[in-house]
């Protein structure tokens, strides 16, 4: 039994065109998936059918076991948390602070150990100095980065991210990938929804939508190898791995100059 | 819009930012009845002088305070103009002939161009409109030249002018009282202190968390939806649309083409909301605990002291 199990689901919102179609995920206790596809193939979509907010039309969503319905949804919503992909619409404290309690709240915290862990997570993503301040005073990153703090300070065993990292400067986003990577070492499972494949790669797993579908599910060193499959997805692979794919071992730097100027320019 | 303040709160120091906001909603209500219980001018004007010491220590800025009670100006001034004009108690002050003619109606219009010209400068505002006031009166009084409209007398009584200066007086110091609690408290301690008072109110069903919850939420949300309306009119100006000219029929076309996209984004934004407070544990009714506490420190409990004997004080007074 898998930590994560949806079988044969389908959801639609309209009750005409099924937004996803049969998907099959089964996802271990500890791993570190990243969800890729372009706009519109239901990841987001997904994300929500996992903490209940979506109802599948058919088949089945289970997390550690329980199936989640009307009834269990509370109980399994304290094993996951969610940062969606919007930051100005999960913004419900006045201030920073009151924000980043607001989930540790709910969970009936105590106060000292909410200011512990707000002072922690605060200074994890960067943002212990703007604590008193309100929503319409911070930019589109520094939201995200409070919107994050409030999920990992409520510790929950699986974290689900839908592109919220999308407005993170480069420093503050390594910053947090490598503490997302102690997590995973610490034994959390972490589901990545992104566009940036450098951040996808950060997993062991990659899942590619497409049109509603898992079109491929796989270890990343296994799909690295089919750079079809990403064509066919719309993803552009990284330059590096493009390269060392497609040059062999003793191209010559004119080679090289070549496929830069042809990748870069050429299109 | 970035900028946008809500209610009127102003950072600072000083006793009252210290003060719980359960003893500044409660002090405030205490003093506002102590005011009304007072019957005489000198009364009112030591209770004035009592609370303008009170800011001096708490380092309040009086100027600031006179700023956040402009708006309420206007409405001293009628009140003075209305005790002035319709209480007719005790001997007769003043009694002036007051005539509409032609040399009345001519300065009236000159001094209301000149009034209006001065008033774009933006400062001594009020002073310009006690000046305007007091050249229509004149203008009417000694200016009965030409053709006359009508005539008629106008009369101020002595009792009219004690009650005008004792009601404006009682009025200016309850403002006060307003001003400095909103100037000093935040909108979310304010909320919070109002919850904590209205806890008991849950014998009777209604659940002041929740009802503090959506405040603040609200609270939360107008500059997010001022800085969204500026964002699509803005939009919409690069568009070729004018919100401020054109004929009605076309204005509230505008409005209209403005009021639709700010509805769907707002249902949209609640929707995600509240997809966001649900994820995050939320369940209505559900105990919580809170990060925010309220504290009675020693400041409250001198103003605690301070505000039980005024109101003593006024009720001593008026039992005299
Ligand atoms: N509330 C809704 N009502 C109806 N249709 C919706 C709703 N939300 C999303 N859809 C549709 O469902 C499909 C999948 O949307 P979803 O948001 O899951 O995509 P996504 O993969 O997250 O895309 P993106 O990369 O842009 O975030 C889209 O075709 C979208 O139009
Ligand atoms: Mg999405």
């Amino acid at each position: 039994m898998s930590h994560i199990d949806i079988r044969d689901m389908s959801f639609t919102y309209t009750g005409k065109r099924m937004i996803l179609k049969d998907i099959n995920l089964q996802i271990e206790q500890g791993e570190w998936v990243a969800i890729l596809g372009h706009n519109g193939s239901g990841k987001s979509t997904l994300a929500k059918t996992l903490v209940g907010l979506l109802e599948p039309a058919q088949g089945t969503v289970a997390i550690a076991g329980t199936i989640i319905t009307p009834e269990t949804t509370p109980a399994i919503r304290k094993q996951i948390g969610i940062v969606f992909q919007n930051p100005d619409n999960q913004f419900v404290g006045v201030t920073v602070r009151d924000d980043i309690a607001f989930g540790m709240e709910n969970l009936c915290v105590s106060r000292e150990e909410m200011l512990e862990r707000i002072a922690f997570f605060a200074k994890k993503v960067g943002m212990e100095k703007y604590l008193d301040k309100e929503p319409a005073s911070l930019s589109g990153g520094q939201k995200q980065r409070v919107a994050i703090a409030g999920i990992l300070a409520m510790q929950t065993g699986i974290m689900i991210f839908d592109e919220a990292t999308s407005m993170l400067d480069p420093y503050a986003r390594e910053d947090l990938m490598k503490y997302i990577r102690q997590l995973h070492q610490e034994g959390l499972t972490i589901i990545m929804i992104t566009h940036e494949i450098e951040e996808a790669l950060l997993a062991d797993r990659l899942v590619i939508m497409k049109e509603g579908k898992i079109f491929a599910d796989g270890r990343k060193e296994e799909l690295l190898k089919q750079p079809e499959v990403f064509a066919q997805s719309a993803l552009v692979m990284p330059l590096a791995l493009q390269m060392a794919m497609q040059l062999d071992d003793e191209a010559t730097f004119g080679e090289v100059k070549a496929f830069l100027w042809e990748s870069t320019f050429a299109k | 819009m970035k900028n946008i303040v809500l209610g009127q709160y102003l950072p600072g120091q000083g006793f009252f930012y210290r003060m719980d906001p359960r003893t500044k909603i409660i002090g405030v209500i205490a003093l506002m009845v102590a005011i009304f219980l007072l019957e005489t001018i000198p009364q009112l004007l030591i209770a004035l002088a009592i609370g303008v010491v009170c800011m001096l220590l708490g380092r309040l800025s009086i100027k600031r305070i006179a700023k956040g009670m402009r708006p309420l100006f206007i409405l001293l001034i009628f009140t003075f103009f209305f005790q002035i004009l319709f209480n007719k108690e005790g001997s007769i002050l003043l009694q002036e002939t007051l005539t509409i003619s032609l040399a009345s109606i001519g300065a009236i219009i000159a001094l209301t161009i000149l009034w209006r010209l001065l008033a774009k400068l933006r400062r001594f505002r009020f002073l310009l409109l006690l000046g305007y006031l007091a050249g229509v009166y004149f203008s009417l009084a000694y200016l009965a030249y030409g053709y006359t409209f009508a005539s008629f007398v106008f009369t101020v009584y002595e009792r009219g002018v004690e009650m005008s200066v004792f009601v404006v007086i009682r009025l200016l110091v309850i403002i006060t009282l307003s001003t400095i609690l909103t100037l000093t408290t935040k909108p979310t301690d304010l909320t919070q202190g109002l919850e904590s008072l209205m806890r008991p109110l849950k014998v009777i069903g209604i659940r002041s968390d929740e009802f503090a919850l959506i405040i603040s939420i609200s609270l939360r949300y107008i500059p997010t939806i001022l800085d969204e309306a500026n964002k699509i009119m803005a939009a919409q100006a690069s568009r070729g649309a004018d919100f401020l000219q054109g004929r009605l029929k076309d204005k509230i076309r505008q409005i209209i083409s403005l009021l639709v996209p700010m509805f769907i984004i707002a249902f949209k934004r609640s929707e995600d909301l509240a997809d966001a407070m649900e994820t995050r544990n939320f369940i209505p009714g559900m105990k919580r605990t809170r990060i925010s506490e309220l504290a009675f420190g020693k400041t409250d409990i001198l103003a605690t002291l301070f505000i039980v004997s005024s109101l003593a004080a006024s009720i001593v007074l008026r039992v005299l």
